[in-house]
């Protein structure tokens, strides 16, 4: 899958289950504020990701995660060969 | 009328929580849509026998146990407990007979003389168990600042754990071999889990004299002596908004009942279906309830014994066949790979005994034939599978109670699909929501939900069993009433 292709099908996926409009979907724009995450919601997010690309995110991963170009980064570089 | 506390369904979770919270002064308001309450504590009556049908046994009721306390909290510590044997759980794999002492160096003691050479491993094993009943209380008590799913016990693999303690297979299976009441899966099972379904057992263990009903009961006369209610045939079709949070709870009748606070006691998906509206709920959270996977259910064979025939056995024999792997069950369809006998307490005090009951694990793929049926209405092929596999877990029993085949005077089963239609959990789940250590965030559920006054109690939330629900219902009332406030009650109690 290239970036492209996983940038374009993670902004689908959280603008459907976020209910955000994809616009706000910006690679610099802070994931909990644009998403409105609290502790129970990213959860959430962890179980999209994990459920749609086989990816586990640790809970010391998590701070990593700021922008959407970080998780675009996380996605990219633990996508299974 | 409006009440402080609307709680939908009378599962032990629900029943614990208005308990509780009547207790704490709370108004409170059980809705249950069944003919009886107590969700998977519900017994049945045949030939003037109670049966039971999720309850068998209880652990850690001794004085400074894990649930000594909360039972004496909830009411439950006055009921007639029987002590099993000193030799409690008993595990037959083909020929051979192991057994589970209570007491962890008992326990501990016990198992090395059929494993000398695990003595060390067996200790740890022990230990780490022990500490179960200690780390319980730590995401409860407001003194301590770690968070509850910190421990590294979450995401690691209990499979994995006893291939790495153990050497010899045959000690992992016998370990493994009471875990019926959990479900063993190598890919998945948190260690947590695994040992938090074990570690009260092995503190003290305990059958009630009676069926689970009398929980129940002692359950619904606390709250009402509090001033709540426990209301049946009282079926939640909506849960209504007004202003950003829930006002009201619609039932199947048109009554509406409304409250400052909800709790479920249902499972989480079904919680948010009865969100008919959009605002509260996002799909991210609805699509995650509903995508979580459930625990396999089970089969019971209840057997009622011709007097006089079987004597009392005052513990519980689980059966393997030869060379049976534990952590591959439920076995392939019309086989039994795998048995707990569990024997009721006599109601005279007796010698023998007029109730046993056979359990297995059971897979809801193997009921899906029969999804779109109702009880009593299933069909010849329904009965005739019932039919063989009772016919099967016979056969293994006879193996721990010789001639158990020719004593028996009536024979009463259930599946999965029997679970489903009584206490409406999806799949007739047995234990809930499949907790996954390789993603425990997903599948440990919090109490809270995005909606501000809904909560969550029961089995699917984190721990199942007896011990299990009362612990998550402690953590449900804890973020309602303050984590000080549930903690003080507790302490008050000892």
């Amino acid at each position: 899958m290239t970036r492209e292709e996983i940038i374009e099908k993670v902004n689908n996926l959280l603008s459907e289950e976020f209910e955000v409009d994809l616009g706000e979907l910006t690679p610099d724009a802070n994931i909990k504020e644009t998403l409105a995450l609290d502790s129970l919601s990213l959860v959430d997010l962890v179980a999209l990701v994990q459920q749609n690309y086989k990816i586990k995110i640790p809970v010391a991963d998590l701070p990593s995660i700021q922008t959407f170009n970080d998780l675009y980064n996380y996605i990219e570089s633990h996508l299974p060969a | 009328m409006k009440y402080d506390v609307v709680i939908i369904g009378s599962g032990l979770g629900g029943l614990a929580c208005g308990r509780i919270l009547s207790e704490a002064g709370e108004r409170v308001l059980v809705l249950e849509s069944g003919t009886q309450a107590g969700g998977c504590l519900q017994s049945y009556k045949r030939k003037g026998f109670a049966f039971d049908t999720g309850f068998h046994y209880v652990g850690g009721l001794d004085e400074g146990q894990s649930l000594h306390a909360v039972f004496r909290l909830l009411g439950l510590l006055s009921l007639p407990w029987k002590r099993l044997d000193t030799e409690f759980d008993r595990v037959t794999i083909g020929e051979r007979t192991f057994a589970f002492a209570q007491g962890f160096d008992a326990f501990t003691r016990r198992l090395t003389e059929d494993f000398p050479e695990e003595s060390d491993a067996l200790r740890r094993y022990a230990r780490l168990l022990q500490q179960m009943s200690v780390q319980q209380w730590d995401a409860l008590n407001p003194y301590n600042s770690e968070p509850f799913a910190s421990s590294p016990l979450f995401d690691q693999n209990a499979y994995q754990y006893l291939t790495e303690t153990f050497r010899n297979p045959l000690l992992i299976q016998v370990l493994s071999g009471t875990s019926l009441k959990t479900e063993l899966r190598r890919e998945s099972l948190p260690l947590f889990s695994f040992l938090h379904g074990n570690s009260s057992f092995v503190e003290s263990s305990w059958r009630l004299a009676g069926d689970s009903s009398l929980l129940v009961q002692a359950l619904t006369d606390g709250i009402r002596a509090n001033g709540g209610e426990v209301v049946c045939r009282a079926h939640v079709t909506e849960l209504v908004e007004r202003g950003g949070k829930l006002a009201y709870a619609v039932c199947s009748n048109g009554e509406r009942y409304e409250a400052d606070l909800f709790i479920s006691d249902i499972h989480p998906a079904q919680t948010c279906d009865l969100l008919k509206d959009e605002l509260l709920l996002k799909k991210s959270y609805r699509n995650r309830m509903h995508r979580l996977a459930n625990t396999f259910g089970m089969f019971t064979v209840s057997l009622l014994l011709k007097p006089g025939t079987v004597e009392y056995f005052n513990w519980n024999h689980y059966v393997y066949p030869k060379h049976a792997d534990v952590w591959a069950l439920p076995s392939e369809e019309g086989t039994v790979g795998g048995l707990l006998v569990s024997c009721r307490v006599p109601e005279t005090g007796g010698r023998y005994a007029r109730q046993i009951d056979l359990l297995t694990p059971m897979s809801w793929e193997q009921c899906e034939r029969w999804i779109h049926t109702q009880v009593g209405k299933r069909g010849a092929d329904y009965e005739a599978m019932k039919q063989q596999l009772a016919d099967a877990c016979i056969t293994l029993a006879e193996e721990v109670v010789p001639g158990l085949r020719g004593q028996v005077e009536a024979c009463y089963t259930s599946t999965p699909l029997t679970y489903r239609d009584y206490t409406l959990t999806p799949d007739g789940s047995a234990y809930g929501v499949r907790k996954d250590c390789n993603v425990p965030l997903a599948t440990w559920l919090s109490p809270r939900t995005p909606v501000p006054n809904l909560f969550l109690t029961g089995q699917n939330l984190m721990l199942h069993g007896v011990h299990g629900v009362t612990m998550t219902a402690l953590f449900t009332c804890a973020e309602i009433l303050g984590k000080e406030k549930m903690w003080n009650m507790i302490q008050a109690t000892i």
